[in-house]
């Protein structure tokens, strides 16, 4: 076949960066792989998607969708053409995230004891009262190696000029990363020998450096501390993840009712008694932690819990109350403390974003509506957005009215022209917009970030928005050695 | 029970339970070939399951679709799936009337996949790992054929005897070869990528992760791979095993042949069993799995001796 078929083929539109082609020729990293993608027959990738779809459906890789009082097995899109992303560029958004988070983890801290950020003036007081994620019990408590954010999935895009912007701090209980173990194995299975031609890092290491985290947080200093994951259960979205990573990390997993709390100690409820509980990975939302200090109807955690962790007890990862930190009005002011608490530049820049409490502000985002998303604050999963150049007069004057009655609640940023990557859409190679989720830990060593990550595709024509709920996919991602 | 018999049971047995030892060996090897490891090479398997040399070796270390095609299809490999399956099958066929239909059926029906030109392309072409998983699943149909339908008589336990015999010398040559890259040092290499292919190679990972936790070091490694009880292909379960077969086949009890297996097994348990990571650092790992691999190969040479008649 022709070399420059696909080429022709393939609608670029020129105000995007396109990770794969720029200008009517291959990229240098995507060199091998188009190459590939060249040789092989429309039939035969067709054949090689359908094998990934059936694999994930064998392996159990779903979530269940529940209409009608039956459970429906549905497969996370995935994209069988890789993302891929240089080692130097790589090594940019690595030093970035690790900045970020060294700084965020200070603020954590700053803010729950001395709030010397605040008393400097460098943010202002209300914005952090007035988030809800804000936590008062988390006041003056000490956690273990002063660490409160250990997993932290950044997004992080890429825009027209081809720079890389960090969009959303995930902060809280950042999912993913399963989907980010699983897409590399169906790609070995897919595109058999093509990861080791292409020098590609491997990210099978994720699940034992954060289980060396985990271990290093046990309050008892016992060789084989009790650590569990805390799920929500069957019902919930994620629960193939929650399962794989307590797998491949060889812990229990664990629903709340399994867990008690006596005398401020967590223990878990097994065939041999109680046993006390060291280390809580929870992916349950802080608001369902303990009923008896957050939301009181609350069943998926344990009464008590907050009382064990006051006292030293037990740690959670990620801390309760980290939301304050990915809450989308203090995004605004994360470069300020970058240079507040490192006096560093930041490495990684944030996409210009307008606080909707500032007057001026707010009228020129209501002047360019057309051109701005604006976000409510505290949402996330894609829900609760607004993107000016494809919203009707109607929702432009429902969301006006919403903003003036609770400026703090939103924030706008211009429409970022995501970076497209090519996807295989109905027997042909299509142009997406993706952005990407790297998975950094933080532990007393220090962070490190797997080299790898989730990207995520708006897998429909146009689409911004990639979030799963969203009719997003995702794609496997390869970062590639020196 | 005639000795032809026996004997054609007992290799029946050690033939499929050396196919399934190589194949799952080669799957999660060629999934290991996948991440870019440095250095990777399929040296250590084809030491420990096939007498190439050196310079075959060498030939073909660094290409896995040509190991692939050594160690299933070619058959000058005398320990490819292929002989060994056609192996087994000869001898399940000179005793068919000693064992079920279901089970005959079973190892003709993998002889005949095996031999299918559909295998040699697909292997060539396709995902070797769905190639490799088709071929575990005829060795699974076979485990799970013999432990449904084949009576627990004589023919049953030496079936046994051969299959632990056998696992027991595959799970010593293993760690042999793995530990001889680390020069038998106990402290060496932490490299968890290693040794986690290593486990997963003999479904030992996940386990692994329960008892041990996310410590990859070798000390923990040859806890579990020489003495844990409860996983399958630890030397102390096999050699159990293979104690508890042997003892089942009913033999008269005051004859010379029993009481001299008897003792070299009861011997062999004894020695793993009362032997512990102390004895390891006194002896030397290597001498302490030479030790047992020698003991092992005697037992399957005094079998052949009482029982098989070959000499």
């Amino acid at each position: 076949m022709d070399s420059s078929f696909l080429l022709n083929q393939y609608p670029l539109n020129p105000e995007v960066w396109d990770e794969m082609c720029s200008e009517g020729s291959v990229r240098m990293p995507y060199s091998k792989v188009y190459e590939f993608l060249n040789q092989i027959s429309n039939e035969d990738l067709t054949r090689k998607e359908e094998m990934a779809r059936r694999l994930f459906m064998n392996q159990g890789i779903t979530f269940t969708v529940y209409s009608s009082g039956e459970g429906i097995e549905k497969i996370f899109p995935f994209d069988v053409i890789p993302r891929i992303i240089t080692s130097a560029e790589w090594e940019f958004i690595e030093s970035g995230i690790k900045q970020r988070l060294k700084a965020l983890n200070l603020f954590l801290k700053d803010i729950y004891h001395q709030q010397f950020i605040l008393k400097d003036g460098i943010m202002p007081v209300e914005m952090i009262y007035s988030c809800p994620h804000y936590l008062r019990e988390m006041h003056e408590l000490n956690v273990p190696h002063d660490i409160y954010v250990h997993i932290a999935g950044i997004d992080i895009i890429r825009d027209a000029d081809g720079q890389f912007y960090v969009l959303e701090d995930n902060l809280r209980t950042p999912s993913g990363v399963s989907y980010m173990l699983e897409n590399r194995e169906i790609t070995k299975r897919i595109f058999p020998d093509l990861l080791p031609q292409n020098n590609v890092r491997t990210v099978m290491q994720y699940p034992q450096l954060l289980y060396k985290n985990l271990a290093s947080l046990s309050p008892r200093h016992i060789s084989n501390p009790n650590i569990v994951l805390l799920t929500p259960g069957i019902y919930n979205s994620a629960y193939f993840e929650h399962t794989t990573l307590a797998r491949l990390m060889g812990i229990e997993l664990v629903e709340g009712r399994d867990l008690v709390v006596h005398n401020h100690r967590v223990y878990t409820k097994t065939t041999g008694g109680l046993q006390q509980v060291d280390v809580i990975y929870r992916r349950v939302d802080d608001e369902f932690l303990d009923p008896l200090v957050f939301n009181p109807s609350g069943l998926l955690g344990v009464a008590g819990l907050m009382s064990a962790y006051r006292k030293g007890n037990v740690a959670i990862v990620n801390a309760p109350g980290n939301g304050v930190a990915d809450d989308k009005a203090v995004y605004i002011h994360v470069p300020a403390m970058i240079k507040y608490y490192l006096n560093e530049e930041p490495i990684l820049k944030n996409v210009p974003t307008y606080q909707l409490n500032n007057a001026d502000e707010r009228q020129y985002v209501f002047d360019n509506m057309a051109k701005m998303v604006i976000k409510k604050t505290n949402e996330s999963g894609g829900y609760g957005m607004l993107i000016g150049s494809a919203a009707s007069g109607q929702e432009m004057e429902d969301f006006k009215a919403a903003i003036l009655q609770n400026p703090r609640d939103f924030i706008a940023q211009p429409i970022i022209s995501l970076s497209s990557a090519p996807c295989y859409l109905n027997g042909r190679l299509q142009p997406r917009r993706i952005d990407l989720r790297p998975f950094a830990l933080c532990g007393p060593n220090g962070i490190e970030i797997v080299p790898g990550g989730l990207t995520r595709v708006a897998l429909r024509e146009g689409s911004l928005v990639v979030n799963s709920s969203q009719g997003g996919g995702s794609k496997d991602t390869w970062i590639l050695s020196k | 029970m005639l000795s032809r018999v026996a004997d054609s049971l007992y290799w029946m047995s050690r033939y499929m339970e050396r196919s399934d030892g190589i194949l799952r060996m080669l799957r999660i090897n060629y999934a290991y070939s996948q991440d870019d490891i440095p250095g990777f090479t399929w040296k250590p398997v084809l030491k420990i399951f096939s007498f190439a040399d050196e310079k075959e070796i060498f030939r073909i270390e660094k290409n896995g679709r040509e190991v692939l095609r050594y160690m299933v299809l070619e058959k000058e490999n005398t320990n490819a799936v292929f002989n060994l399956v056609t192996l087994s099958r000869e001898n399940a066929r000179s005793v068919q009337d000693h064992i079920t239909k279901e089970l005959w059926q079973c190892l003709n029906e993998f002889y005949h996949v095996i031999r299918d030109q559909y295998l040699y392309d697909s292997l060539k072409t396709e995902d070797p790992i769905s190639v490799m998983d088709g071929l575990v699943r005829q060795c699974m149909l076979y485990y799970g054929t013999a432990e449904i339908t084949m009576p627990r008589g004589e023919g049953f336990y030496y079936m046994n005897v051969g299959k632990y015999l056998e696992r027991a010398i595959q799970t010593v040559n293993i760690l042999d070869v793995k530990f001889s890259e680390q020069d038998y040092d106990l402290d060496g290499t932490h490299d968890p990528i290693y040794w986690r292919y290593m486990l997963l190679s003999i479904s030992g990972y996940e386990l692994f992760l329960r008892s041990y936790r996310s410590t990859l070091e070798p000390r923990n490694i040859l806890d579990q791979i020489i003495w844990n009880e409860n996983f399958t292909r630890s030397i102390l379960y096999c050699v159990i095993r293979l104690q508890r077969s042997f003892e089942k086949l009913n033999m008269d009890t005051t004859l010379e042949s029993y009481q001299k297996i008897k003792f070299m097994i009861g011997k062999l348990k004894s020695q793993v069993q009362f032997s512990d990571i102390q004895t390891l650092e006194t002896e030397g790992l290597q001498a302490y799995l030479q030790n047992i691999k020698t003991e092992l190969y005697n037992i399957g040479t005094a079998f052949n001796h009482y029982y098989f008649a070959y000499d």
